[in-house]
């Protein structure tokens, strides 16, 4: 019937169970990623919602709230009543405390009567939204009460999304890892990573392997590094007692940095499928140099902020925020020079930033070329003309920006730099989808390709437990706070580069 | 040309927090607005981005008309700083309104930029630089217009430095020329290894010094050029500082001792209101360097009115000077008691908007001006310790 139809993908019929429907994630970005999802009909009308936490809620107060939570939390800051309408049709709530099994019995009927209703065909999608601690008991429930599979002679599927972090460090993802695989196969899990929802890093792929002409150009004879910045300039937003025991490169670098990175470094894939994909992308970490004490101390830096300025605002450092020790040593700011040792990029840096409290919120990747092998041009002509660079932001801003040399018109020959820029929102006049739209939309699907694969979780962590560790060990000789709210952090990071003849872009 | 088009983010009370995302908003809102731009003949263009350092007292609308001349020339994106450092309450505020050119060239679209207004009072000054980094466009260059005496320890400049390509002032406004140009010169060698810096008021001595340079372009000259050993600057006092020789006047003293290499002696004599230094060449010829007031006019403040180079060996003297109406300036050669002719070249005034858009223009390094700078803070060091 669609074929020859101009028609997106369509997704199958379902219900999407949120467990932690009553939290601050579900109100701000999943009830409104699943209200646009409905808007835009890029999923069918037999599709129904289960909003599943250990309050007292009747389903119409459950369907206030998110009403409310939409107004609030989406883009367009208001709700459209009939869409509404028949969104909060298919809106329940169900109390549910994760470790009491008596509740999933109740789960499993109104989702049976949701199929009965609604056509949802017995295809489920849950959504674990809860404290990390609940992941490995709410799979384990849903294992055990039968509804971690489809039912007996049923066609049906069941996928669960699991929130980040993903572990601790390297044996909790691991054992976390095993447990969840008792009762689920890998194809039925989705690991967020809601880096990788976004609009750009999925263009990276077709960027680089759509476009003839970038790829022969990526790699060590072309490039002379890689920048990848990471920053927020918000701080620890009242989180300080989960952020004291994570730290930057828990919370963001071994995740989310490192699925970019992973996308930067890939070897071509031999089809775009979920699975070749997540091939090349654990093939390219699995090449990373490892992290050595000595490499550690010489190449990496950490970071954490003292009291400065932020948009104009006075901010305390970490030290004072609330939940935080006054002598913490926890970094919220961190550098990495990555190595990967294979024919495509043998000596080429991978200089790697994230941190808080930074001058400006942006994630880009930054490609440096090589220097034109002779300058032609004299130096007085090149004024400040910088090697071509390649930016791909990420956030805000979606785009690609080439810089290029140009010669500036008039009598004389100057030579600048211009840029060709291309934003998404600005060329194709349209809202660039959330990234939990895109995420659920594809789980929805079926398709994890942007979601994390088991390997991929441990192998990131595989890789800077060596910095967790000498971190840990080293914590009283950290300079602590060393560098300022608002700036691009420690001086360190800057001398680094410069003492190999580089240069931190201004992002 | 200048119409805002909202106000945004207005602090109450305590200062608060400038929000970047929405000023951004706020602006692609009025390239929106703007009408598809394609319909409405206009393209955004953001070339560079112009910090401009402003004090409250500043005229707006002197600003308006130096935005719309460098915007005519340059479509940047212009991050205006209104700073209110008396001021005792703390207040942040900015809004956004586009920069177009007056007309489109010719039937093509007119070109736009655009412009965030931040206005900092009190403490807030302090921290406004950390609301203007955000805004700040990527892969453009950043220069900083601080029209204003700069100070090394004064917290927003070096903020504000740190985040800029090449900063561009007028010494013209220095209202202590000798100690500022010093201050200057210990600013430039700071930030030497990224900054680079620009200034109006050596921007007007283009025309002197391209007509001092032409001296020594005829070679009959050449020897009498090396034998100089009087230097006489007659230049109108600055208000500010009718005491202190102008900051121009130091400029190009500072141009000649650095190009021809003169070095202080430490000699300095003071008559009336002439200033008179001794400085000493290579090969151990000394200088006379006379500084002198001429008369006031009106609207030449701080300006050189003539320049005379004379040799006392072989009784040659070369002559730079401005006519009475201050648009034309002339040259004369004299060796012995043959007058050579003379040239007479214009000297419009150009207007600040004018000056600056010729600075923005320019992206490498001013070495002759910045060894100027180090020349003069050197013979100032070596005479003030004398
Ligand atoms: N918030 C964000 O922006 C954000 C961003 C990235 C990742 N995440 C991740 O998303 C997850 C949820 O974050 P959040 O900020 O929404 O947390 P939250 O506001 O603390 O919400 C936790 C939710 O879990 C429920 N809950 C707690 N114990 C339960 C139990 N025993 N059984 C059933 N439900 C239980 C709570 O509801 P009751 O008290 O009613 O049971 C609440 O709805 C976390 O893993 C977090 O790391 C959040």
């Amino acid at each position: 019937m669609r074929a020859g139809v101009r028609l997106e993908r369509t997704a199958e019929p379902c219900v999407v169970v949120i467990f932690g429907a009553t939290g601050d994630l579900t109100k701000r970005k999943l009830v409104p990623a699943l209200y646009r999802l409905v808007q835009e009909r890029l999923v069918p009308a037999e599709f129904a919602i289960v909003g599943a936490a250990r309050t007292e809620l009747s389903s119409e107060e459950f369907r206030a709230n998110m009403k409310e939570a939409i107004v609030q939390f989406s883009e367009a800051k208001s709700v459209d009543e009939e869409v509404w309408e028949s969104f909060a049709q298919g809106l329940h709530y169900q109390k549910v405390d994760i470790g009491t099994s008596e509740d999933y019995v109740k789960l499993a009927e109104l989702l049976e009567r949701i199929d009965g209703e609604r056509g949802t065909q017995g295809n489920r999608v849950f959504y674990l939204s809860t404290a990390p601690s609940l992941y490995a008991e709410a799979v384990k429930q849903l294992g055990q009460s039968g509804l971690a599979k489809p039912k007996e002679g049923q066609k049906g599927w069941v996928r669960v999304i699991i929130e980040k972090p993903f572990g601790t460090d390297l044996a909790s993802a691991q054992a976390l890892n095993r447990d969840i695989h008792q009762h689920l196969d890998e194809s039925q899990i989705y690991r967020i990573d809601h880096y990788l929802g976004k609009e750009t890093v999925q263009n990276l792929l077709v960027f680089r392997f759509a476009n003839g002409i970038y790829e022969p150009l990526w790699n060590r004879q072309y490039i002379d590094h890689v920048q990848i910045t990471n920053a927020e300039t918000v701080g620890v937003e009242g989180r300080g007692g989960y952020y004291e025991k994570a730290g930057v490169v828990r919370d963001m670098l071994q995740n989310h940095v490192f699925q970019v990175l992973s996308l930067v470094a890939m070897e071509p894939p031999a089809s775009l499928n979920s699975e070749s994909v997540r091939d090349e992308k654990i093939k390219a970490m699995t090449s990373v140099r490892p992290f050595t004490p000595e490499r550690i101390r010489a190449e990496c830096v950490r970071g954490q902020y003292g009291a400065g300025s932020i948009n104009g605002k006075q901010v305390p450092g970490y030290r004072e925020e609330e939940g935080v020790a006054p002598d913490s040593a926890t970094e919220t700011f961190a550098m990495l020079t990555m190595y990967f040792d294979n024919w495509r990029w043998s000596g080429v840096p991978f200089y790697i930033r994230s941190g808080k409290r930074l001058a400006k919120r942006v994630t880009e990747i930054a490609i440096q070329f090589k220097d034109a092998p002779h300058k032609l041009f004299g130096s007085e002509m090149m004024e400040q003309m910088t090697p071509n660079q390649l930016i791909i932001r990420v956030q805000p801003d979606e785009g690609i920006t080439m810089r290029v040399a140009a010669k500036v018109p008039g009598q004389v020959t100057r030579i600048r730099d211009v840029n060709m820029d291309f934003r998404y929102g600005a060329s194709f006049g349209m809202q660039l989808a959330e990234a939990y739209e895109r995420l659920l939309l594809d789980c929805i699907l079926g398709d994890p390709t942007l979601y994390a694969r088991t390997d991929m979780t441990e192998r990131g962590w595989e890789i800077v437990m060596p910095i967790l560790e000498e971190w840990a060990a080293t914590k009283s000789e950290a300079p602590f706070p060393n560098y300022e709210a608002g700036t691009w952090g420690p001086q360190a990071t800057h001398d680094l580069l410069e003492q190999a003849g580089r240069r931190w872009r201004r992002p | 040309m200048s119409s805002e088009i909202q106000q945004g983010t207005a602090a109450k009370n305590a200062p608060q927090a400038i929000d970047v995302g929405r000023l951004e908003k706020e602006l692609a809102a009025s390239w929106q607005s703007a009408g598809g731009a394609e319909e409405s003949g206009v393209t955004r263009v953001c070339v560079l981005n112009l910090i401009i350092y402003a004090t409250r007292e500043e005229d707006r609308a002197q600003r308006d008309e130096l935005l719309d001349v460098v915007t005519a020339h340059t479509p940047a994106r212009a991050l205006v700083l209104v700073a209110d450092r008396e001021a005792t309450e703390a207040k942040l505020e900015a809004y956004v309104s586009p920069l177009c050119q007056e007309e489109s060239r010719g039937g093509a679209k007119r070109v736009c930029g655009e412009q965030v207004t931040i206005e900092a009072s009190g403490a807030s000054v302090e921290t406004a630089a950390s609301a203007l980094e955000p805004l700040v466009v990527p892969d453009v260059p950043v220069f900083l217009w601080w029209k204003d005496i700069p100070h090394g320890e004064d917290k927003l400049f070096n903020r504000l430095v740190e985040l800029s390509d090449r900063v561009v002032i007028d010494s013209l406004v220095f209202d202590q020329p000798h100690e500022d140009m010093q201050q200057l010169a210990r600013i430039i060698g700071t930030h030497r290894q990224y900054l680079l810096a620009s200034d109006l008021n050596w921007g007007r001595l283009t025309s002197w010094r391209n007509l001092v340079a032409s001296f020594w372009d005829v070679a009959d000259y050449r020897p009498h050029l090396d034998a100089l050993d009087d230097v006489l600057i007659e230049y109108d006092p600055p208000d500010a500082a009718p005491d202190e020789i102008a900051a121009q006047a130091l400029l190009l003293i500072g141009w000649m001792a650095a190009e021809l290499k003169w070095q202080p002696t430490g000699e300095l004599v003071r008559e009336g209101k002439s200033a008179r230094w001794v400085l000493q060449a290579g090969e151990g010829r000394k200088i006379n360097v006379e500084f002198r007031p001429a008369e006031d006019r009106h609207g030449c403040d701080g300006l050189i009115a003539t320049l005379t180079l004379k040799t006392a060996a072989t009784d040659a003297e070369f002559y730079v000077g401005v006519n009475e109406e201050w648009t034309k300036l002339e040259t004369s050669a004299k060796i012995g008691d043959a007058r050579s002719v003379g040239r007479v070249v214009s000297y419009e005034a150009k207007s600040e908007g004018e000056r600056l858009s010729r600075e923005l223009s320019m992206l490498s390094r001013d070495e002759v001006y910045e060894r100027a700078v180090a020349s003069i803070a050197r013979l100032l060091e070596v005479l003030q310790k004398s």
